[in-house]
């Protein structure tokens, strides 16, 4: 197949998926979920104004225009209203990606630096004591509750020692570096394992591949068989998983920013679940998977880049 | 045309003898891996724990008030006691049975709809499979966090709110796989014989393919069982888990408010018990696809 | 007779398992001279694919260990050598080509990225541009149309037959002293096979290297050695120059090997013999025999081939510089050629 109708048909393909997506919110949101006018309007609302507050959410009309609504959010991210704080859902996700990222940023840097380096080097010791004990480390790390690690965490290092602050944010560079600390050591520990074990094994696959054992018969050494050799077809499948994370980003973290009380959108969409918020949980459904599709196509564009093999064929 | 017809259905008992030789294999594997045989007595424990409770047998007086509010750990109460007075142990091992029936019925679920659609994608093709393939790429589009959180938020409080937001969320990656080995077993000789032999569709996929697939569902059983239970924590923090009963995700989730006051035994003890368990399910996991999956032998 | 350049001296190589330690090679001997092939012949498990390894020092460790033995090349120990000597060694003056053409390249690099990889490695001297100038060489000397294009291209571009002569490119471009090739030929298709055996044959004479050459095709062996040593459960059972051995095998067990060969009579046009096959099966080297190790699929076996005698040694036959490891050979002329 030829490499530009490959990328052509991937990006087609979006289509039909985004749609689909869309459906599924529309059958959540829409059609399973129960009716808001008790939530919004209490036990003692008149008939007339259940039927004044379906106008005005646009639930009184037609399920196929209902559903010509959700897609046309997800192309114009207008979100409409929350119903518990009033403010326009846009203006929120704006404020909110900020204090966001500037958890998720150096967060998804040291991670995978740490992850990757970690990897390697068990590889190149693989079966080795140390390779073994690292499986073992992050297989045991990722079997704790990430809830575990966040309550504890803020019990012991923030509240017990007082080595950080315990929650809070301050807007603007450097200004939150003391508050983003701990929810960042917390998380490398989180999501540290798990990282690792990925990596290890898509480098474990290269590392028994025949051509490893050709570059050894002439005369390669072994570090520069790793990171060079080993390592250009490993980033293929690494490279989808790093890039895959970066939509996410924007979302923050579900838990740790209630905990620490840091104003990102992982707060907002927790805030939302407790206080019923329609609007704001399907707003931020919608712009998770969004950026998943776009990234997803952007990794399989950059895989055609990285993998000769998708070239010229 | 004849004669190759009958040198295939001599192929037929032969790979189903294979296929017992891998279990086999993987069975004598597994015994010689003494870390996968803890885990597997492991496992074998907090089953019959959440049997026991089940049945009622222990544990069942876990709602009783055995001492005062927030006692410490001691020789009376191992693991302490919580707000109302109960037994914090009691209430570990009665979360068992809710940890394992989560599991259990999640991962049912997952298998039910990933084996189904993944089987008839992978065995029909064509428009089915495009369509299966439209269907599991739109579902895994959503973030698994986000569509869990959306589902049992939609469906409210409850139990059975737990089962299904988590079933249903939990398929994906089972289906990826079946719909790629059954594509794979289908133009195999044994599956062409059973054809010749004049096997129907169904006859072929459910006795013929899948029971040489079984390894994969296995293998994702432990996956799915494990991420279930530790879902189950974020659910109970969000309001959303299970109700009327201990689970270790609520009982993680009252020690926010606990901690605060220096009460950890809580946080302590469910943690640990979901920490053995997952632990163990990890480890079974990762040596059930050192043994099973031939890919993966000789390294 | 020529020069020998590599002499392998009781080699054995050991593995852990988890079910004890086997001996994938126990107790070899063989020469290789300068621009003379030596075949080693046998079935898979029989050890000469870690001969092989043992030579180039990539025997995977742990599980595996040469435990004892020697390897001189050119008079030095390749056994225990220092790791960075070893690798001045590997590629340079020992080269070796794989099984599998497919899967022996990097997908990722360009043919001329992974020949001049080797040159770099072997002949810093060179600058970049004769380094490249060199590649071209490489291909064109392995036979590969219009090579100026061929060094931009990845693996994925070329047919099987391609790939394998830019592995030996590869293996070539140090020109070495000694060629090993460990089934060069079994993934290819047979004319592509000829071409490929051909193309080793003109290069060795250019080149005037000793070659190994590891097989389990008696057919090649007959086309392209010089000397043939069999092996079986990782020892060597019989070794004789070509001619000798396809003329009067004396192991039961090579003859076996031929008499499994179809063969054909190019004067009647008919098939000579009902094909044989050697009964039995290949014992596991778990768990040896007592004595010979043939002893369960041999024709001639007597009772002190079951251990009374002990094992069999490697001794003289009438012929000279032939030798085999039999309590009962085959008589003198028993065995027939091909």
């Amino acid at each position: 197949m030829n490499l530009y109708s490959y990328i052509l048909r991937r990006l087609l393909y979006v289509i039909p998926v985004l749609l689909g997506v869309c459906f599924l919110i529309f059958i959540i949101f829409n059609v399973v979920a129960p009716d808001p006018a008790y939530l919004l309007l209490g036990r003692h609302a008149t008939i007339e104004q259940i039927a004044t507050l379906h106008r005005e959410l646009g639930i009184d009309r037609p399920f196929w225009e209902q559903y010509l609504a959700v897609v046309k959010t997800a192309f114009t991210f207008d979100f409409g209203y929350s119903w518990s704080s009033k403010q326009q859902i846009w203006e929120m996700i704006k404020a909110g990606a900020g204090p966001s990222l500037s958890i998720t940023v150096p967060l998804f840097v040291i991670t995978n630096t740490i992850a990757i380096s970690i990897a390697l080097l068990v590889s190149f010791y693989r079966g080795k004591f140390i390779d073994k004990a690292v499986l073992l480390i992050s297989i045991a790390m990722m079997s704790i509750s990430s809830l575990a690690y966040i309550l504890f965490g803020q019990y012991f290092f923030a509240y017990k020692l007082g080595l950080f602050e315990i929650s809070g944010y301050e807007p603007g560079f450097p200004h939150f570096i003391p508050y983003v600390i701990l929810p960042i050591i917390l998380y490398v520990a989180i999501s540290w394992g798990p990282d690792t074990r990925f990596y290890r094994s898509v480098i474990l696959d290269e590392v028994y591949q025949d051509y490893v054992r050709t570059a050894r018969a002439k005369g390669v050494g072994e570090l520069s068989i790793m990171f060079k050799h080993v390592l250009k077809n490993a980033m293929i499948p690494i490279l989808t998983y790093v890039i895959i994370q970066i939509p996410f980003l924007i979302l923050g973290l579900l838990l740790a920013e209630a905990f620490f009380s840091i104003p990102g959108l992982g707060g907002i969409t927790i805030k939302a679940i407790n206080t019923s918020d329609f609007p704001v949980i399907k707003a931020m459904t919608i712009l998770s998977a969004v950026g998943f599709i776009i990234f997803g196509v952007i990794t399989d564009v950059l895989y055609t880049v990285v993998d000769p093999r998708m070239r010229l064929k | 045309m004849t004669t190759a017809t009958e040198t295939m259905n001599l192929t037929v008992p032969k790979k189903q003898k294979a296929s017992k030789s891998l279990w086999q294999h993987a069975f004598s594997t597994i015994v010689k891996d003494k870390l996968a045989c803890t885990a597997l007595i492991v496992v074998a424990i907090y089953f019959f724990i959440a049997l026991m409770t089940f049945l009622g047998i222990i544990a069942n007086d876990w709602g009783a008030t055995v001492g005062p509010s927030y006692a410490e750990p001691s020789a009376d109460y191992i693991f302490g006691t919580d707000i109302f007075g109960r037994s914090v142990f009691l209430k570990m091992i009665k979360g068992a049975e809710t940890a394992v029936a989560i599991g259990l019925v999640t991962s049912a679920i997952s298998l039910v709809i990933g084996t189904t659609l993944g089987a008839l994608a992978g065995y029909f093709g064509g428009l089915i499979d495009e369509l299966v393939v439209w269907f599991y790429t739109t579902f895994s589009s959503i973030p698994f966090i986000m569509l869990l959180v959306a589902i049992a938020f939609i469906m409210g409080k409850g139990t059975s709110t737990v089962f299904i937001s988590l079933g249903v969320t939990s398929w994906v990656g089972l289906c990826r796989i079946v719909r790629g080995e059954v594509m794979k077993h289908k133009d195999r000789e044994y599956s062409q014989a059973a054809s010749a032999l004049g096997a129907g569709h169904l006859r072929k996929i459910f006795k013929h393919i899948l029971p040489n697939i079984s390894h994969v569902l296995i293998i994702n059983f432990s996956l799915t069982f494990e991420s279930a239970i530790k879902a189950e924590v974020i659910l109970s923090y969000l309001g959303l888990g299970v109700q009327g009963r201990p689970s270790w995700g609520t009982m993680i989730d009252d020690s926010k408010l606990e901690l605060a006051r220096g009460v950890w035994w809580q946080l302590g003890a469910a943690t640990l018990a979901m920490f053995i368990i997952v632990l163990a399910f990890n480890i079974l996991g990762d040596a059930l696809r050192d043994a099973l999956d031939p890919k993966l032998k000789g390294k | 007779m020529s020069e020998k350049i590599l002499e392998v001296k009781d080699l054995v190589v050991e593995f852990k398992t988890d079910r004890g330690t086997i001996k994938a090679v126990n107790g070899v001997n063989f020469d290789v001279f300068k621009g003379k092939t030596v075949g080693i012949v046998g079935e898979s498990g029989s050890g000469k694919s870690v001969s092989a390894l043992a030579i180039m020092g990539l025997i995977p460790n742990p599980p595996g260990r040469v435990a004892s033995g020697q390897i001189l090349f050119n008079g030095r120990s390749l056994v225990n050598m220092e790791a960075s000597e070893m690798r001045k060694i590997r590629g340079n003056k020992i080269a070796m080509i794989f099984q599998e053409p497919m899967t022996s390249l990097n997908p990722v690099f360009t043919i001329g990225n992974q020949i001049e990889e080797v040159i770099e490695l072997h002949q810093p001297q060179l600058s970049r541009k004769e380094r490249e100038a060199k590649a071209v060489d490489m291909l064109r000397l392995v036979g590969i149309p219009s090579p100026e294009k061929r060094v931009k291209e990845y693996p994925h571009q070329l047919s099987g037959g391609m790939r394998q002569r830019v592995m030996i490119a590869i293996a070539l471009s140090c020109e070495p002293d000694v060629l090993i090739a460990d089934e060069p030929t079994t993934a290819l298709d047979v004319t592509i096979q000829a071409q490929i055996l051909e193309l080793m044959k003109k290069l060795q004479k250019e080149l005037g290297m000793g070659i190994i050459l590891i097989t389990h095709d008696l057919g090649v062996v007959a086309e392209t050695c010089d000397t043939v040593a069999v092996m079986y459960c990782g020892q060597i059972v019989e070794t004789a120059d070509v001619k000798t051995l396809f003329n009067h095998p004396r192991h039961p067990y090579t003859k076996g090997l031929m008499d499994s060969i179809p063969s054909f009579d190019s004067t009647t046009g008919h098939k000579k013999d009902r094909l044989k096959t050697i009964e039995g099966m290949v014992p596991s080297l778990f768990d040896l025999p007592a004595g010979c190790n043939f002893q369960d699929r041999c024709v001639n076996v007597t009772e002190q081939c079951r251990g009374s005698l002990g094992e069999p040694m490697l001794r003289e036959m009438e012929l000279p510089q032939h030798r085999a490891a039999c309590f009962n050979p085959l008589k003198e002329f028993e065995g027939k050629g091909l």
